[in-house]
């Protein structure tokens, strides 16, 4: 095998060098020039994304363990772009409240991109549950960092992330090892017979538990809430999408091309966890007070629009589903800067701290009314298309019933949304003068404005780029 | 459902030049993103900025009425553009002779509103003024757009900027009436939204009104879809019994917004009636105008009652939309030439007249900060101008002749008596004596609710203008500025305008009117009215059609 058969890989390698320069860098720059890691690892992670056009990146490895095309491109830039944005966005944070430990964090982060970057492309089992505990594990640390350097103690948060998150693998292991070992393969396309058992059945439904709680689906988002608010904010805008993200690459990669004959035993359930997840989501982001854990419920509810696209069906489902996740990222990471910057000056994480914003910071009260709607799906900006098209995706799947529900807990969602615009448009605040927002937490939450308003006007690039990318998923 | 009713008035007739409409819709969105860019202290730039923005679009909306033709039969000034090919939603606005109407209603009223608000409007106009275009530009994408996509996307465009009107200007109660108000429009359009998704798997993939018109549906099908339209235009209008979001939100908007509100948004609703329900569903309108006619005959006198036991002024005036709405629902319910015209002008009348009520009631707000009628009393003497105005526009909303009013509602019951007499004697079948009776009877009932509009405005007039001073604090009111006066004169101007000649505005609808009854009352009056829809298929045989102009 020659380096060149490594082509196809390119991304997750620069990933992994990156990781390993800035764990180097880290060990011989001075205390005082650390923050420069930040700028490096942005910087190597937009030089990355602009990559993703310029090199080769088709093609197969090792005989189709793993396959590069145009979905696993397309993940891989929604991906990276995720960690960019929350770089950006955490810099200042970094180097102000983990001075020493700067170059640990950014090396975890870039080791998980690594894992996310290379998951989707896997069509062997061994292969991807490396590639799914490369992304896993650095997140349980990177969670786990305190929100301020003198807790001895690994905050609650992370604890029970990593507990859930550790349970959650070995339902995975589990299901994995039962269909290779039935299968005396672990290559995708041999994983599953053409007439399966039961016993694949309750593989099947393992694996869709285990990948439930990376994806946060109710009833296995317990951890969810809790995580959010426990860990620091930058953190929480990358691990409330970039796993997200990667946790839906994997249900695709392992139902829809590994387990395709096996749809009769976990679509049904798939349903099921939408309807409980829309419900729960929803209905108990409601009264909430913490913006963070109202985003962690919103982020359940929206999984479950997610997978409305996602079991909508062949093709167009897929390619809805990606063009969802990318708009979701914009919102989303935009959301969690958002409440970054204001907590940043010292307002707290809670939906009253954004009262008054549109008097303080007319700007950033724009860009935070732009996510709002983009996450309650009203027209004009990106969300609303992406819940549109996944409305569609479903429909044509002949699931009206659940664009129904879809449209009516849109609604109900709306209320929460509309709860916090409400902070920060009507109430006032004793507090005077405008958030302080550093340089590249404005750039980062810019480009996110940017994203949602751009996507929301002119969506069809990125749709169509979606349908194609779809083409590399069969 | 046979081809025979092609629906040419759906089709575009003139288009491809300059982008005129598109300019019209974009105009005022674009002078609120230059406004983004103005600090916020300089309330003066922002409305300047504003008032300029709008009255250049008022500008764009004459030539648009300048352009057009009133003799063609569809929709003039079309820009068709593929905006996401992807999905087939095509940027495919027009106008004809319905929308016409509002879309001059809406782009007269934006200035008007601006300048009214200078007094109304004390904090945080940059907000303001945005709010204001890029709710101008919600309303005349709603009005022109006939891609039923871009519409969707202007119609809910509109719910945001009215949600921070009421919200950040309102009275004491306005987050409870603007959660109502977001939530009610919300949960109507959100159905519709997965109506016109329906539609679109059924018409093979468009969004275009045009095409999707002529999709074949089952008589199932259509009450479905018909119902999940007119539930999200009946809420908007609103019909009773949605009307509940609406007096909240007019008592606790600001004054420029209850003017918009009254003055546009509800109209939408009717206006989304027209031209999409009940093209797309005309047998469904058959089975359900009957119900709509009683639904609008209660709102007239329910709407009616309301206000004349309200202690609020505004609140009064909220309660008689919900009166005066129900007349023009009625006259869509009916559903022929003579009632639509009245429905459609009615609009505008109702747009006119009680848009200078709440204007005018915000003057005095301004004055006393109360608006309970009891505060008031003997105020004709210290603000003669002001009463003078008062008095007018209550006749033109009680519809005395000489005023619009009475042109919109005397054709409304025109149409409706027309179509509950017809001009033959009958045999009863096919349900033609139970519908006709039905109008009948409703029209009659609504006629009550004029009077009772008489009733209840006057004895406001009376209790807040006439008799002695009785509050101190009314002794020292001073009359309307110069620039109140200007406001309401140019409505007062339009409504007497209106009211003398009517036949300019009816003109701008005259065509359009007929070419929308012509293929689409068939097919309604076979579901409601089976005798009378073969008589008129006869006469309409024995009369050939007539070359277009």
């Amino acid at each position: 095998m020659s380096l060149a058969d490594l082509q196809p890989l390119m991304l997750g390698l620069i990933l992994a060098c990156a990781a390993l320069l800035v764990l180097l860098v880290d060990l011989v720059i001075k205390p005082s020039g650390k923050p420069i890691l930040g700028w490096l690892t942005a910087a190597i992670l937009a030089g990355t994304l602009v990559a993703s056009w310029l090199l080769p990146l088709e093609g197969e490895v090792q005989a189709g363990v793993w396959q590069g095309n145009l979905w696993s491109t397309f993940l891989a830039r929604v991906m990276i772009s995720a960690g960019l944005l929350a770089v950006l966005g955490g810099l200042d944070y970094v180097a102000r409240v983990w001075p020493y430990r700067q170059g640990e964090f950014y090396t975890l982060l870039l080791f998980s991109l690594t894992g996310m970057v290379l998951l989707p492309g896997c069509r062997e089992l061994a292969a991807f549950v490396v590639c799914f505990e490369l992304m896993g594990i650095p997140i349980y640390v990177l969670a786990a960092y305190s929100k301020n350097d003198n807790g001895k103690k690994p905050p609650e948060a992370a604890l029970k992330l990593l507990l859930i998150g550790a349970a959650s693998t070995a339902l995975t292991f589990f299901g994995a090892a039962l269909l290779v070992g039935m299968a005396g393969s672990s290559r995708f396309a041999e994983l599953v017979p053409y007439e399966p058992g039961p016993l694949h059945a309750v593989a099947a439904l393992l694996l869709l538990a285990g990948m439930a709680f990376k994806i946060g689906v109710a009833p296995f988002h317990m951890w969810v809430p809790d995580t959010y608010e426990g860990s620091p904010t930058p953190v929480v805008a990358f691990l409330s999408v970039a796993p997200k993200v990667a946790g839906f690459a994997a249900l695709s990669s392992i139902f829809l091309i590994a387990m395709p004959t096996l749809a009769h035993a976990w679509r049904p359930m798939l349903w099921l966890l939408v309807v409980v997840t829309m419900v729960v989501g929803n209905l108990v982001a409601i009264p909430q007070t913490n913006l963070k854990r109202l985003m962690a419920f919103s982020g359940v509810a929206q999984v479950g629009y997610i997978l409305l696209g996602f079991l909508g069906g062949a093709e167009f489902g897929a390619a809805m589903m990606l063009f969802y996740l990318a708009t979701y990222v914009f919102a989303n990471i935009g959301m969690f800067l958002i409440v970054h910057a204001v907590a940043e000056a010292g307002e707290g994480e809670d939906i009253v701290s954004l009262n008054g914003l549109a008097r303080r910071s007319p700007w950033l009260a724009l860009a935070l009314l732009m996510f709002l709607l983009s996450l309650a799906g009203i027209p004009f900006v990106a969300g609303f298309w992406a819940k549109f098209y996944v409305f569609t995706a479903a429909w044509r799947a002949g699931h009206g019933e659940m664009v129904l529900l879809g449209a009516l807990f849109a609604t109900v969602a709306l209320f929460y949304y509309l709860g916090v615009a409400r902070a920060a448009f009507v109430n006032k605040s004793a507090i005077e003068g405008p958030v302080p927002v550093k340089r590249p937490l404005a750039l980062a939450i810019v480009v996110c404005l940017l994203g949602t308003v751009g996507l929301g006007a002119w969506p069809n690039p990125l749709v169509e780029a979606a349908l194609a990318a779809v083409q590399g998923l069969y | 459902m046979d081809g025979t009713f092609t629906q040419a008035w759906l089709q575009t007739v003139s288009g491809g030049g300059f982008p005129t409409l598109t300019v019209l819709t974009l105009l005022p969105m674009l002078f609120a993103i230059f406004a983004l860019f103005i600090p916020g202290e300089l309330g003066f730039a922002h409305k300047a900025m504003s008032l300029v923005g709008s009255l250049i679009t008022g500008l764009v909306g004459l030539v648009v009425l300048g352009q057009f033709d009133r003799g063609a039969v569809g929709l003039q000034m079309v820009d068709n553009f593929n905006w996401i090919p992807s999905l087939g939603v095509r940027w495919l606005v027009g106008v004809d002779g319905l929308s016409l109407p509002y879309v001059l209603l809406t782009v007269g009223l934006t200035p008007i509103v601006l300048i009214g608000a200078w007094s109304a409007i004390e904090k945080r106009w940059k907000e303001f003024g945005i709010a204001m275009l890029v709710l101008e530009t919600g309303m005349l994408g709603s009005l022109v757009a006939t891609d039923l996509m871009t519409f969707y996307v202007f119609w809910e465009i509109m719910l945001v900027p009215m949600f921070l009107i009421i919200g950040i200007w309102g009275g004491k109660q306005r987050i409870a009436a603007t959660v109502k108000f977001f939530l009610y429009t919300m949960f109507g359009s959100l159905l519709m939204l997965v109506a016109i998704l329906y539609l679109y798997q059924k018409g093979g993939g468009t969004f275009v009104l045009s095409q999707l018109a002529t999709v074949q549906l089952s008589d199932k099908e259509q009450l479905w879809l018909f119902g999940a339209f007119a539930l999200a235009f009946m809420i908007k209008v609103p019909v009773f019994p949605f009307h509940t979001w609406l007096p909240d939100a007019h008592t606790e908007a600001p004054t420029p917004g209850s003017v918009i509100l009254a003055g546009v948004l509800l109209k939408l609703g009717t206006y989304g009636l027209l031209r999409f329900a009940i093209p797309l569903f005309p047998a469904a309108m058959g089975k359900a105008s009957p119900l709509l006619a009683v639904l609008a005959t209660i709102g007239i006198v329910f709407g009616a009652l309301m206000a004349y036991v309200q202690t609020d002024v505004k609140r009064l005036v909220a309660y008689s939309s919900v009166s005066h709405l129900g007349f023009v629902m009625l006259g869509i319910a009916v559903f022929n030439e003579e009632a639509l015209q009245g429905a459609i002008l009615q609009g505008v009348n109702h747009g006119l007249s009680t848009g200078a009520l709440f204007l005018l009631v915000g003057f005095l707000y301004e004055r006393r900060h109360t608006r309970a009628i009891s505060d008031f009393g003997g105020i004709a003497k210290t603000m003669p101008v002001y009463t003078a105005f008062f008095v007018f526009i209550t006749m033109s909303s009680v519809a005395l002749p000489l005023t619009n009013g009475f042109v919109g509602e005397f054709l409304i019951f025109a149409g409706s008596f027309k179509e509950g007499v017809q001009s033959s004697i009958l045999p009863p079948d096919g349900g033609g004596v139970a519908w006709r009776t039905m109008v009948l009877t409703c029209a009659g009932v609504a006629t009550l609710g004029i009077v009772l509009g008489a009733v209840y405005m006057l004895s406001m007039v009376r209790r807040v203008f006439f008799g002695p001073i009785t509050n101190a604090a009314n002794e020292l009111l001073k009359d309307l500025t110069w620039r109140e006066r200007f406001l309401v004169g140019t409505i007062s101007a339009f409504v007497l305008w209106i009211g003398i000649a009517p036949g300019a505005m009816l003109r701008l609808s005259e065509t359009t009117v007929h070419a929308m009854v012509q293929p689409i009352r068939p097919q309604i009056q076979q579901v409601r009215s089976k005798a009378d829809f073969q008589r008129e298929m006869r006469n309409a045989a024995m009369i050939r059609p007539q070359p277009t102009r």
